[in-house]
């Protein structure tokens, strides 16, 4: 590190580089982490962790005993030792909490924009949106079935929709503002197991049913507008981008709304006619894609014919890489697949031996420079090379099958949550023990040999 | 609270990043274009030398910069794009010397991952006129990616932005641009890419790596209707693994060059040839024929290569590189004309070279081909700097740690202008000091007058270049003169109270004299080669002009008040004459302007306030012509003066200082200047048409005269060697013996100023007159600290040097001990191998009252991510040598040290650890821990005040902690919890600190001891952020000005910033008030004052990092505000309409803040 710092300083390492490099060395050495614990309330599996995404301070899990905690990462409750960093929640809200979740909670998220919302999903079959500070239920949203996972769009400007999948086979969106459903997405054949809104577009949601298949929606449109098959793949060159690209739409929108508030009126007029070039777009993709299984017909019901799958089995996990370009996936078929989102095209990459849990949702992680995903399988963590496929590194620390697992991108750490109820942390090294000076080690009566079982 | 921030830069970026040469300004002009980062200079090339034309700030920091030309136009368009994703195209106006946007744009997308390795930035142009060069210019920085090149054909431009995409705009037949689109490139670990010339359809070649990091070439058609690549005509797999650099070969020969670290290749698909180099990274190239036959190679170690294409029948048969010699280490090289080229450097002073290429040529002594023909002075990189007062005049200096590798340096950065005195004599009770010349027309001022309360005195320069005490007969001797000045006809003039004598210059014989009237004495008189104004008790002003041997009085009125200064400094077409005289009054406190030889009142200006005028003068600086005035309390007025009409306008009033001044011309390379004599001495000259006012290193002067003598150098001449057909200019310094052939008819003008100070007379040259002054003290290796201390006037530096030890680079690090004053090595302490000096910082501790350096270092060993061991050395200065006390080792890379309450405070890795400084019983010192905090990532910065510290992290902003002496432990109070990743920190007073970040930010952060919760004291509120544009290294309190305790600036405080494109800057904390009110102004200018290419301000100075993207609050853009005074009048008038002030008021407001610095 020493060395980055001081090219950075002489102006010889560009100061992004030197972010990289720094980045990729920390992640490089992620090990469990001898410094700080996060003690959890939960009574039953860890299924679901995120930090929110405004400061990267606050920890939010759910549990399949119903609760959900939070805790503060940055700020430890109290050291042991002086040294070991514990996190104890800040609070919980369980089944004694008169609104809370009577089952399991599948799913929590953050509302993207700050820290005073978060919104849990749960097997009662109820999404509910929480006030933070008061710890009470402000909406709830009465799904037909056991919620599976929930999304928010953390690019988006216009809208406050939570994405929620369930063992319904509809994907439905409810707002926050109004609190109602405004979309119901039908076409999976299954129930969705997976929601992920695209990193680039506010308007696209991608979903992973336990048909096996992973849909696009434009919730502008109608129906579906792709389908991801895993039988399309892509060797050597991808195919090139379609002549209006949706990026360019996007980045303009991007720009209209990046202007000041007063600007809404106009900014909602941009955003519709740019709409309408976009879908154009997606139908000629789909055109290019698919026709030949299709026949001329509105794109929305076409697609609902198609049998298309990306996984045999269920879709268990969904991740968009942060650049937009990528979509990761795994299913109950043990496989991890890399697409392509531009094309539809899934990239053929060979994660090398992995072995994922198949019965239940699972929750990916992906990187800072999303170079590296990881992957709960089965109790243990893998880190893999996105591009490359290569196992950088596996994590053993849990008891039981590791259901989630959240990157906090601000730290470098990885947070882990298992069906052996606990929530490990993942960070570089520390060197806060062994850089302890003899006499200091003294003064707080440490030894290095001592533990527990020590007389 | 200093939560309102004044941001202002004390010296512009100097870091050249680009340049690239063509015909901008005209068809016929040849033209080299700068870029200093944030700044364009546009120079042209001429005869003499590179000429500046423009020098203009760019909302952005430049990732490229290119000239082309669309069909159809006779000249040049640039385009720039920036860090932000803008781009711009600009053509110049010919009729307001102004840059105009043709085309601007953003081209920034949602998808895709930014090409985080940095960038690489090309220019690629083509001349249709085949006279002309074609040139090419590269920066390359290893590793690096942000990419924008423009077609050779002009069909488009292409960008690498992103990761796996390649964004293209097109020019239609008309040569707009038009709508951008997205190509996929399958290759991410981009390299390079360039265009390739004579291709029917543009065609890109994209140097890569594979995952298994071996580097290919491979070429790709861009086919615009169906808007993707094509399969290029070839590919070259498994290159030099340090392949990093395309360079496209022009038409008829085509293809590319790849240069790698250990070969050169050339391939076009059908040709293949390599030649093996000795190991070097090459950074710049630049191309020398139009036929892409040869180009020059700069590496990173400074030399210059040239590489030769043997070809026969446009078909390549070879390559050869030739040692040419050493340059600055380039960062771009720039081809410009008859075998000279422009060196930019990042690391050192940017060079204007000759590269003598022609074969025939002998190498010099050295066996060097290059001669540098002139240096353009670079602080950047500063990696270090510290603020000293060494000549305790209570003006700050800043002395740098500056450049790298070789061209690391010492900087001495000085406000002001220095006066090197060359000689001097005792001599009491000087009223006056002239110089004359034995001829009108003598380059060379031969005599000194010296004028005393009751007597004359001349000196004369003799043989043996010394002054001696001479006579001129005709001169009155025993009487005070009041004026003397070389006339017309070889005359001299001679004013005393009683007569005006007029003498030749030949014979020294009087030749005429005019007596005043019986009973009145002339009290101020003034003259110039023909014409002479003098005032007599009474208000009497007369005025008689000179003739050959005979003096005329044209002209005699009386005023109703005494006069108490005049000029008549000629300011027309005519240097011997002038139209108009200047007058000011006693009593009404006016200033006059009477027609010459009439005597009529022209104008009549009342100063008001009570003081009366002391001294007057007109003259012209770039075309402009003022008035200038001084009153007794120091403060000068000036005026825009009409010579046709003598009208007064555009009134300003600056304080000088605080004894009455008095004023007189210079003229410095061909420029006049303007030397105010008094308590505080200052040199007014112009820049940009605005007056400029730089202090001078000499505490108290009370005359001045210009003095050009033959022994007293100019520091710096050109001289043009006119005998081969080559130009060559020499850059000289200092003193030299003049050895010019008896038949050469060069003569030297040498500029010196002699001084009266109190009781001495002292002659001395003048330094450039730039604002700030600035020395180098070359170390020939990398200074990476610096501190000073008072106690022994001696410097130290941690600085290390590259070494070849058997076929393996490794670095050598030093810690030097250097004198103050003449900044030579006293004594070095070799650190050990793999030890590497980190922080150095001069302390005392309690209970010891000498003074030690400590110096922090880290082992930096090859197989370890993170130092896991390093010393604190403790060293006392003993005659003038470096004598270690103590030693201390430590578990980490001391990054920082800290004076803490007489201990020693250290940032160790993740740590804050606090020694105190014990005594053993042996009598031997050492240091001891106390205690420490952890919890960082990596402490990187740390400052203290009283007992807080406030902890810069690698990547999680600012913290403060508080140390407690009862439990004799340290605490964190308050955190920042954005994720900033820090490059230095400050306290900017008890609640405020400021901090510069990773994405060249500053914020400023409060800590909440007041909030009700824990929560919110435990969080350090960001009260203020902007977008600096600059990475900023190092804050230091201090001030680059001397501060009078009775201006309004006198109080605010300061702390000095130092960057790596060698920007010093400022950061003022404004009271509330003014802060308010200088907002309002900058709200005002943004909306008069476009940025260069339409670029937005506001979008330029928002806070911007990865996550997000917010506006500017609680900054201010000094540079913007102080651009004001550059504005034409009625724009002025415009805005100070709208700010509900005066015109002069807002103009002295914004002056005093540009005193600041």
């Amino acid at each position: 590190m020493w060395k980055e710092v001081r090219d950075r300083e002489a102006g010889k390492l560009p100061t992004s580089a030197f972010a990289s490099r720094v980045r990729s060395r920390r992640l490089s050495a992620l090990a469990i982490c001898n410094h700080k614990e996060i003690i959890s309330p939960h009574h039953g599996a860890v299924n679901s962790l995120q930090v929110d995404l405004t400061e990267g301070r606050y920890l939010l899990s759910g549990a399949s005993d119903g609760s959900a905690a939070i805790y503060d990462i940055q700020q430890a409750t109290e050291y042991e030792k002086g040294l070991i960093a514990k996190h104890k929640s800040l609070f919980v809200v369980d089944k004694q909490h008169g609104y809370g979740h009577k089952f399991a909670i599948s799913t929590v998220i953050w509302y993207p924009v700050d820290t005073g919302l978060f919104v849990t999903g749960s097997f009662d079959h109820y999404v509910k949106v929480w006030d933070t500070n008061m710890a009470q239920v402000v909406m709830d949203f009465k799904m037909p079935g056991k919620v599976y996972g929930t999304a928010m769009s953390s690019v988006a400007k216009a809208h406050m929709l939570i994405a929620a999948g369930s063992a319904d086979v509809q994907v439905r969106l409810c707002d926050i503002a109004s609190g109602a459903f405004t979309h119901t997405l039908s076409g999976h054949r299954g129930g969705i197991m997976n929601v992920e809104w695209s990193t680039s577009s506010e308007w696209i949601l991608m979903t992973g049913g336990c048909d096996g298949a992973i849909r696009f929606w434009d919730i502008r449109r109608a129906g579906c507008f792709r389908i991801l098959d895993q039988s399309q793949s892509q060797f050597g060159r991808r195919p090139p981008f379609p002549e209006r690209t949706p990026t360019e739409v996007v980045t303009r929108t991007a720009a209209a709304g990046s202007s000041s508030v007063n600007k809404l009126i106009s900014k909602k007029k941009a955003t519709l006619g740019n709409g309408k070039k976009q879908s154009q777009a997606v139908c000629k993709l789909q055109n290019l894609t698919t026709s030949h299984t299709m026949h001329k017909s509105h794109p929305g019901t076409a697609s609902s014919y198609s049998r298309a799958t990306a996984h045999f089995g269920a879709v268990t996990g969904l991740r968009a890489t942060r650049d937009g370009l990528y979509l990761l996936s795994s299913g109950s078929d043990s496989r991890l697949r890399l697409w392509d989102i531009e094309s539809g095209c899934s990239i053929s990459v060979n994660f090398e031996a992995t072995r994922l849990q198949t019965n239940k949702a699972i929750q990916l992680a992906l990187s800072q420079d999303s170079s590296a995903v990881f992957i709960p399988s089965m109790s243990n963590v893998k880190v893999y090379d996105v591009l490359s496929g290569l196992n950088l590194q596996t994590f053993y620390g849990h008891y039981d099958m590791v259901n989630c697992c959240y990157f906090n991108m601000q730290d470098q750490e990885l947070y882990t949550g298992s069906n052996d109820r606990h929530i490990l942390v993942w960070s570089p090294p520390s060197s806060s023990f062994s850089d302890m000076d003899e006499e200091e080690r003294k003064r707080l009566n440490l030894k290095a040999d001592e533990d527990n079982w020590s007389q | 609270m200093s939560v309102w921030n004044y941001v202002v830069t004390a010296h512009k970026p100097t870091n050249v990043t680009h340049s690239c040469v063509g015909n901008f300004t005209s068809p016929q002009e040849l033209n080299l274009i700068i870029a200093k980062c944030t700044r364009i200079e546009i120079h042209l090339l001429t005869a003499h030398g590179l000429q500046p034309m423009l020098d203009v700030p760019i909302y952005g920091r430049i990732a490229t910069l290119e000239l082309f030309r669309p069909h159809g136009e006779p000249q040049d368009f640039l385009f720039i794009s920036t860090e932000r994703y803008k781009f711009c195209v600009l053509q110049w106006d010919p009729d307001t010397s102004e840059l105009i946007t043709r085309a601007m744009g953003d081209v920034s997308d949602r998808i895709g991952r930014p090409t985080d390795n940095g960038q690489i930035i090309h220019g690629l142009l083509k001349y249709g006129n085949k006279m002309k060069l074609q040139i090419e210019i590269v920066v390359f920085e290893e590793l690096s990616l942000l990419i924008g090149l423009i077609d050779p054909d002009c069909r488009l431009i292409g960008l690498h932005l992103y990761d796996g995409l390649f964004k293209v705009i097109p020019f239609d037949n008309k040569g707009q641009l038009k709508e951008a689109f997205n190509i996929r490139l399958e290759e991410l670990q981009v390299l390079d890419i360039k265009f390739l010339y004579g291709c029917s359809r543009p065609t890109i070649v994209v140097l890569y790596q594979d995952n298994k990091d071996a580097r290919h070439v491979k070429t790709y058609e861009v086919v615009l209707k169906d808007k993707d690549f094509v399969e290029g005509p070839w590919s070259q797999n498994n290159l030099d693994n340090g392949a990093g650099l395309l360079i496209p070969v022009p038409m008829p020969l085509g293809g590319v060059i790849i240069i790698g670290e250990e070969t050169i290749v050339y391939c076009n698909g059908t040709i293949f040839k390599a030649i093996p180099i000795r190991p070097s990274i090459t950074r710049a190239y630049g191309r020398v024929d139009a036929d892409g036959s040869r180009y020059l190679l700069g590496d990173n170690a400074g030399l210059i290569h040239l590489l030769v294409i043997t070809h026969e029948r446009e078909r390549v048969n070879g390559l050869k590189i030739e040692h040419l010699g050493e340059t600055t280490v380039a960062s771009t090289i720039s081809y410009l004309d008859n075998a000279v080229v422009y060196v930019g450097s990042s690391y050192g002073d940017s060079q204007l070279c000759s590269v003598l290429i022609k074969l025939n040529l002998q190498p010099d002594a050295k066996g060097s081909y290059v001669e540098v023909l002139e240096a353009y002075v670079n602080l950047g990189p500063i990696v270090d700097f510290c603020v000293v007062d060494l000549e305790r005049q209570g003006q700050g200096q800043v002395v740098t740690c500056s450049g790298a590798y070789k061209d690391g340096s010492l900087r001495i950065v000085r406000n002001g202008i220095g006066i090197n005195e060359q000689a001097s004599v005792e001599l009491q009770g000087i009223k006056g000091l002239w110089s004359l010349r034995s001829s009108i027309n003598d380059p060379y001022d031969s005599l000194l007058v010296v004028s005393f309360i009751s007597e004359t005195r001349v000196l004369a320069m003799n043989m043996d270049d010394e002054l001696e005490e001479s006579e001129i007969e005709g001169f009155s001797a025993e009487e005070q003169t009041l004026f003397c000045q070389n006339a017309i006809h070889d005359q001299l003039v001679q004013v005393t109270a009683t007569v005006v004598r007029l003498v030749s210059s030949t014979t020294r014989q009087l030749l005429h004299e005019w007596n005043a009237p019986s009973g009145y004495s002339v009290n101020v008189a003034t003259a110039n080669a023909s014409q002479v104004l003098l005032a007599t008790g009474g208000g009497h002003l007369v005025y008689l002009e000179i003739e050959k041997e005979k003096l005329i009085e044209v002209k005699h009125i009386q005023l109703e008040y005494e006069i108490s200064c005049l000029d008549i400094n000629p300011i027309g077409e005519n240097p011997n004459y002038t139209t108009v005289a200047a007058v000011g009054m006693w009593t009404d406190l006016t200033v006059r302007i009477f027609s010459l030889p009439s005597l009529e009142l022209l104008t009549k200006e009342n100063l008001g306030g009570e003081i009366i005028p002391r001294s007057i003068l007109q003259c012209t600086f770039e075309g402009v012509s003022y008035l200038l005035c001084t009153l007794g309390d120091g403060h000068l007025l000036n005026f825009l003066l009409d010579i046709n009409t003598g009208g007064l306008s555009n009134r300003k009033k600056v304080s000088l200082g605080t004894q009455p001044i008095t004023l007189r011309t210079f003229s410095s390379k061909d420029t006049t200047h303007v030397f105010a004599a008094s308590d505080r001495p200052t040199v007014i000259y112009s820049s940009n048409k605005k007056l400029l006012y730089s202090n001078v290193n000499l505490k108290e002067v009370s005359h001045m005269c210009p003095f050009n003598s033959a022994a007293f150098p100019d520091r710096s001449v050109w001289l043009y060697e006119l005998t081969k057909k080559v130009l060559i200019f020499y850059w000289l310094y200092g003193f030299f013996s003049i050895q010019c052939s008896a038949n050469d008819p060069i003569c030297f003008i040498f500029l010196c100023l002699a001084i009266a100070k109190e009781g001495e007379l002292s002659i001395g040259t003048i330094d450039d007159i730039q604002k700030l002054h600035i020395r180098t003290i070359p170390l020939g290796q990398h200074a990476r600290r610096i501190c000073h201390q008072e106690q022994s006037r001696t410097f130290s530096i941690c600085c290390f040097k590259n070494c070849q030890i058997s076929n393996e680079e490794t670095e050598m690090h030093f810690i030097r001990l250097l004198d103050d004053q003449t900044f030579e090595f006293m004594s070095i302490f070799p650190l050990d191998s793999y030890e590497y000096g980190c922080s150095i910082i001069s302390c005392s501790f309690s209970d010891d009252n000498n003074a030690y350096y400590c110096v922090g270092t880290a082992y930096v060993l090859p197989e370890e991510n993170e130092p896991s061991k390093g010393r604190i050395l403790v060293f006392a200065v003993e005659d003038g040598k470096l004598q270690l006390i103590v030693e201390k080792e430590t578990k980490g890379a001391v990054y920082s040290l800290n004076a803490f309450n007489g201990k020693l405070l250290a940032a160790i890795n993740q740590k804050i650890q606090l020694y105190k400084w014990t005594l053993r019983e042996d009598g031997s010192r050492e240091l001891q821990t106390e205690c420490g905090h952890h919890g960082h990532i990596l402490a990187l910065y740390v400052q203290t005040r009283g007992d807080f510290i406030v902890v810069g992290d690698l990547m999680k902003s600012i913290s403060l902690l508080l140390y407690k002496h009862e439990e004799g432990a340290i605490e964190e109070l308050a955190r920042d919890y954005n994720a900033n990743w820090m490059s230095a920190v400050e306290i900017l007073d008890d609640d405020v600190f400021v901090g510069a970040e990773n994405n060249y930010n500053l914020f400023t952060v409060r800590k909440n001891s007041d909030a009700a919760s824990d929560e919110e004291r435990g969080r350090l509120e960001v009260v203020g952020e902007y977008h600096l544009g600059e990475f900023v290294n190092r804050f230091r309190h201090g001030s680059l000005v001397m501060r009078l305790p009775d201006s309004e600036v006198g109080n605010i405080p300061t702390i000095i910033f130092g960057t790596i494109n060698g920007v010093i800057g400022v950061i003022a904390s404004l009271p509330h008030d003014q802060y308010v009110f200088f907002e309002k102004l900058q709200a005002n200018l943004v909306k008069v004052i476009k940025g260069v290419g339409g670029l937005s301000h506001e979008q330029w100075r928002s806070f911007n990092n990865e996550k997000r993207t917010a506006d500017a609050r609680n900054f201010l853009d000094g540079d913007l505000i102080e651009s004001f005074l550059d504005l034409s009048r009625s724009r002025m008038d415009d805005i100070a309409t709208s700010m509900g002030v005066t015109l002069e008021e807002l103009c002295k407001r914004v002056e005093e803040l540009t005193r600041l610095h």
